[in-house]
């Protein structure tokens, strides 16, 4: 199989019984899913990797419920909104557990570790929406429409969220109030 | 660096490497048993069906009783060996369909 068939034709396949066309849309979009459950759920990465699969699971059952099979990145995105929503409030852990994994990851260059805290902190204390907006525009660069088509809230809901959640992480970051 | 900038470098440390064998390979072996899970679970009415089958033929074959029994033993095998072979080619079609 090539490299170079598209998602509409690799999703045709997979219908048809073709799981290696499945493990290539596995393989174009995990990286997507995996990011923005990273940044929505806030937690470990190997819980945020846990829901990615579970999402990619259930599209593989659902695959016919997708009406645009060129649509299929924000189909899995809304998906794994879902899942990690579930998990969400299945799961209510403690901060300081969450801020373990921390530790184990890699600080960007010219970052410190502070900044890095500050950053989690403020993340967690941000509600799941918004989260999950400032995941899909500011970490994804989606546009407003997009993230509002995946993650099934109004656009102006969405861009609101999107600027609240931003000013709070500039804010953390040391920014100003009104960055 | 200005937030901005330690906001989007955060952000791009997040950013799960764009191609993870393992995490491809863990999500085939789930859909792979899931696979195996929904054959076993489509088996199970066709083994009802089979059952009703037999039990509506009880008044029938019953009378026969006597003459059928000495041929039991072998129509036992050549049945077990016929469903043996027939869900060995039906199971071999369905997972090479990738």
């Amino acid at each position: 199989m090539s490299g170079i068939l598209t998602d509409a034709e690799l999703v045709s396949r997979a219908l048809t019984g073709s799981d290696a066309a499945f493990s290539r849309l596995v393989e174009r979009h995990q990286a997507a899913v995996r990011g923005f459950l990273r940044r929505a759920l806030g937690g470990g990465w190997a819980e945020a990797d846990d829901v990615a699969q579970d999402a990619f699971l259930a599209a593989w059952r659902s695959l016919r419920s997708l009406k645009d099979p060129a649509g299929v990145r924000p189909w899995l995105c809304g998906i794994a909104w879902r899942k990690a929503q579930d998990r969400i409030r299945s799961s209510r852990r403690g901060a300081a557990r969450d801020s373990v994994w921390l530790e184990t990851v890699d600080t960007p260059a010219g970052v410190s570790h502070e900044d890095r805290l500050s950053m989690a902190a403020a993340m967690a204390e941000l509600p799941p929406d918004v989260r999950a907006c400032v995941a899909l525009c500011l970490a994804d660069g989606w546009s407003h429409g997009e993230a509002s088509a995946a993650l099934g809230l109004p656009l102006g809901t969405v861009k609101s969220h999107v600027a609240r959640g931003r000013a709070r992480l500039l804010k953390a970051l040391g920014g100003s109030d009104d960055a | 660096m200005t937030p901005e900038q330690k906001l989007q470098a955060l952000f791009a440390a997040e950013t799960p490497p764009a191609r993870d064998y393992a995490f491809q390979a863990q999500v085939a072996q789930r859909i792979a048993l899931r696979r195996a899970w929904m054959t076993v679970a489509a088996l199970v009415p066709w083994g009802v069906a089979a059952v009703a089958i037999l039990w509506a033929l009880i008044p029938v074959v019953g009378p026969l009783g006597e003459d059928i029994a000495a041929l039991v033993p072998a129509a036992g095998m050549l049945a077990g060996a016929a469903v043996s072979a027939g869900a060995a080619l039906w199971l071999s079609r369905r997972f090479s369909a990738a």
